[in-house]
C-alpha cells in the first residue's frame, strides 16, 4: 500500500451485541503499534455493556462519533465527519442488526476497508445464527477474521468452523478460550470434489459448494472438464449458439434463492429444450462472454444426457 | 373455541422457560399445540412435553427476511383443524415483529380466539437492547398485553425498576410482570394475561369496595380514573374516564390513582407512607388506599389503609408491586414522590 495514495484506510468491527467489539477497539486503540496518534475517527454504531475510556488510548488523537440510527449513515455525513476531524483513517464498530451494504454504499470514494474482523460469542453463535442467518452470513461472507470469543474448551469446534466455511472460504477463524489462549483454525476442507480428475464429477449435494468455489477461482478450471447435473435455459437474448445451464441455490433462506449458471457453447445450442434436466459435461474456459459482460467461466459442451428433476431442485450449501 | 397465546421476545430472554413453566402449572389438562418459529437454545423437552399432551410444529423460516407470511393462516388453520386444540401457543422468531404475527394470527380470528400477546424481556438486557436493535424491539415491546421481565431476582431492585420503567414509556398499557419468576405460580401469569390481574382491575375492586363500605345509595361506583386513561379494549366493565361523583359527599369529587412498581418495602417504610397519607393538606384526602409490596425477604406485604387505620399483612407475591388509593383532590405527584415511583 502506497504511502502517498489519498485512501483513508478503513478498519471494520462486526458482530453482534456482547461480541467483544468494544473490548477489542479499545486495546486496539491502547497500543502503540496501531495508534501513534494517528488523527482517528471512532464510529460507533452500537452502545453496549461496555464503554470506551479515551484517556487510555495510547494516541490522543480519536474522534469518537456515536451513530445511533442507520439513516444516520450517508455519504454526505461520513464525508463531513471524516474531514471536520481531519481523519486520516476510520475505524467502525458497527451495529450487529444492520446490513453492512447500509455503510458500503454510504462510503465515500477515498474510504476503503483495509480490516474487516467479525468477532461473535460462541456461546450465544449457533443460536444466534441459527435465528439471524442473513445477518450472520452478511458478515461472515466478507471478513477476513472470525473470532470465536469465550470459547470453552468443551465446545466442538466443527459447527462454527461449518457455518463460516458455508459463507467463506478465505476466512480466518480464531479461538479465544481466555486472554492467554487464542487458537486457529486449522480444520482442512478438502473441496468434495477432485480439480485433477480427468473429468470433474460433481455431484447433485455439491452443486453450491462447486459453484462458489468455481467463482472464486475460475482460473484453477482452465482447460478442466466437468460434468454436473443442471438445468438449461434458453434465452432470446443470448448470443448465437449459447445456453444456459445452472441451478438454483438457496444461501441461507428462500428469501436469496438465485439461479447460479453458466454461458454454454454448442453449435447446437438452438436443439436444447428449455428447462430440461440433464447431466452436462464440458470444458471450462475463463473468458469473456457477452451474457456475462466480463470474463468468466465459459463452458463448451461435450455431452449431455436427459435425467430426472433431483429430489431437492434448489441447491444449498449442506 | 380454540385460543391463541404468542410469546415473543429476543434470542436467550426466557420464552421456552416461561411457556414451560405455563403449560406445566397452568395449562394442565388442555390439549396444546405449541407453534416453534424459532430455532432455541433450550431444546423443549419433548418427553415433557408428551406427557402433558403438547403437539409442537415447527416453521422453518428462522431468519429475520422470511418473515411471517400467507402461508402462516393456512398451517395455523391446518392445526386448528388437525388437532382442535383448546390452546395453540406461538413462539415467534426473536428477532421478529410481535405486530407481524398478531396481524397474521388474527387471520383466523374466526376459528379461534386470540389470547395474549406476550412479551418477555432480559432485565438484565433491556437497555441495551432498547438502544441498539430499534425496530423489532420496539415492537414486540409496544405490542404486548403482558411484558414479562426476566432475570430479576438476578439483577437487583434497582435495575429492574430502571428497565420496568424504560417498558412503560414504549408500553402504558401492559401489565408488567417484574416478580421473579420461582415465586409466581403460573396462573398468575395467566391471570395477568387475561386482564384479571392489572392495575385497572385493582383500581375498580378498590372503588367497588369503597362503595360498599361508605355509600348506602344505589349508584355505581366502578368509576375511576387512573394513570393508564388509555383505551382498553379489554376492560369494558370499568372503562370510565371521567370523575366519580359521590352522592354522600354532593360537593366532593372522588378519584382513584394507582400505580405498578417492582421496589421493595419494609414493614417500618410502609407504616411510614401510609401514616403520611393522613397529611391531607399534602396529599389530598385520600379515604382508602390499599395494596401489595414486595416486602423484601421475600415474602409481600399486603395493606389497607383508612384515615387513621392501617392494616399490614403477610402474604404471598403477585406479578408486580401494585397500590391504589381513592381520595378527593388527590395530588398524585406528591403521591408518587411518597411511594417513590419514578
Amino acid at each position: 500500500m502506497s504511502e502517498q495514495n489519498n485512501d483513508i484506510p478503513v478498519y471494520l468491527f462486526t458482530g453482534f451485541l456482547e461480541s467483544g467489539k468494544t473490548r477489542f477497539i479499545q486495546e486496539t486503540l491502547e497500543d502503540k503499534r496501531f495508534n501513534k496518534g494517528e488523527k482517528t475517527l471512532l464510529l460507533v454504531c452500537e452502545a453496549g455493556v461496555e464503554e470506551y475510556e479515551p484517556g487510555s488510548f495510547s494516541g490522543k488523537n480519536v474522534y469518537i462519533r456515536e451513530v445511533t440510527e442507520q439513516a444516520e449513515l450517508t455519504m454526505d455525513n461520513l464525508d463531513k465527519w471524516q474531514k471536520e476531524t481531519g481523519s486520516e483513517r476510520v475505524v467502525v464498530e458497527y451495529n450487529g442488526m444492520w446490513m453492512l451494504d447500509v455503510l458500503y454504499t454510504a462510503m465515500p470514494e477515498s474510504w476503503v476497508v483495509y480490516q474487516e474482523f467479525m468477532f461473535a460469542d460462541a456461546a450465544t453463535f449457533l443460536t444466534y445464527n441459527a435465528n439471524m442467518r442473513q445477518l450472520t452470513y452478511d458478515k461472515l461472507k466478507s471478513c477476513e477474521l472470525v473470532v470465536f470469543n469465550r470459547f470453552k474448551p468443551d465446545m466442538d469446534r466443527m459447527p462454527y468452523h461449518k457455518i463460516v466455511r458455508g459463507a467463506s472460504r478465505r476466512s480466518d477463524i480464531a479461538y479465544e478460550y481466555d486472554a492467554n489462549k487464542v487458537e486457529y483454525d486449522d480444520i482442512e476442507d478438502p473441496l468434495p470434489f477432485d480439480l485433477e480428475a480427468p473429468v470433474i464429477d460433481i455431484k447433485d449435494e455439491d452443486y453450491a459448494v462447486w459453484y462458489r468455489d468455481l467463482s472464486d477461482t475460475p482460473k484453477n478450471y482452465e482447460g478442466k472438464t466437468v460434468r454436473f447435473k443442471c438445468r438449461l435455459l434458453t434465452r432470446k437474448k443470448l448470443p448465437s449458439k449459447t445456453f444456459i445451464a445452472g441451478r438454483h441455490v438457496m444461501t441461507c433462506c428462500v428469501q436469496d434463492i438465485q439461479f447460479a449458471a453458466l454461458v454454454v457453447q454448442w453449435d447446437e445450442a438452438s436443439t436444447i429444450v428449455n428447462d430440461s434436466w440433464v447431466i452436462l459435461t464440458g470444458q471450462v474456459h475463463f473468458k469473456f462472454n457477452i451474457a456475462y459482460g466480463k470474463k468468466g467461466p465459459v463452458l463448451t459442451y461435450l455431452g449431455a444426457e436427459a435425467c430426472e428433476v433431483p429430489e431437492n431442485p434448489v441447491a444449498t450449501f449442506y | 373455541m380454540t385460543k391463541i397465546d404468542i410469546f415473543s421476545g429476543f434470542l436467550g430472554a426466557g420464552k421456552t422457560t416461561l411457556i414451560r413453566k405455563l403449560i406445566k402449572e397452568a395449562y394442565a389438562g388442555q390439549k396444546i399445540v405449541l407453534i416453534e418459529n424459532e430455532f432455541g437454545e433450550i431444546a423443549i423437552d419433548g418427553g415433557f412435553l408428551k406427557d402433558a399432551g403438547v403437539e409442537i410444529t415447527e416453521m422453518n423460516s428462522g431468519c429475520i427476511c422470511c418473515t411471517l407470511v400467507g402461508d402462516f393462516k393456512a398451517a395455523l388453520e391446518q392445526v386448528i383443524k388437525t388437532y382442535a386444540p383448546d390452546r395453540v401457543i406461538i413462539e415467534p422468531s426473536g428477532v421478529g415483529k410481535l405486530s407481524d404475527v398478531a396481524r397474521a394470527v388474527s387471520a383466523v380470528a374466526d376459528k379461534a380466539e386470540i389470547g395474549a400477546k406476550v412479551t418477555v424481556v432480559d432485565a438484565n438486557k433491556c437497555k441495551m437492547y432498547i438502544r441498539n436493535f430499534g425496530e423489532f424491539f420496539n415492537d414486540q415491546v409496544k405490542n404486548a398485553d403482558v411484558i414479562v421481565l426476566s432475570r430479576t431476582g438476578d439483577v437487583g431492585e434497582d435495575k429492574t425498576a430502571a428497565a420496568a420503567a424504560m417498558l412503560k414509556e414504549l408500553n402504558g398499557d401492559a401489565v408488567i410482570i417484574t416478580t421473579p419468576w420461582d415465586k409466581l405460580a403460573g396462573a398468575q401469569f395467566t391471570a395477568a394475561m387475561e386482564h384479571r390481574s392489572t392495575l385497572a382491575a385493582a383500581l375498580a375492586e378498590l372503588a367497588e369496595e369503597h362503595h360498599h363500605d361508605d355509600d348506602d345509595d344505589d349508584d355505581e361506583c366502578e368509576c375511576h380514573e387512573h394513570e393508564h386513561d388509555h383505551e382498553h379494549d379489554h376492560e369494558h366493565e370499568h372503562e370510565h374516564e371521567h370523575e366519580h361523583h359521590h352522592h354522600h359527599h354532593a360537593d366532593e369529587v372522588f378519584t382513584s390513582w394507582g400505580s405498578e412498581t417492582p421496589k421493595k418495602f419494609s414493614e417500618a417504610e410502609l407504616k411510614t407512607i401510609l401514616t403520611a397519607l393522613d397529611d391531607t393538606g399534602k396529599y389530598g384526602l385520600i379515604l382508602r388506599a390499599k395494596g401489595m409490596v414486595d416486602a423484601s425477604d421475600g415474602e409481600w406485604l399486603y395493606f389497607d389503609y383508612v384515615p387513621g387505620e392501617i392494616n399490614i399483612r403477610r402474604g404471598s407475591p403477585i406479578v408486580t408491586g401494585r397500590f391504589c388509593v381513592i381520595g378527593s383532590k388527590i395530588d398524585e405527584g406528591a403521591l408518587k414522590e411518597l411511594f417513590n415511583i419514578e
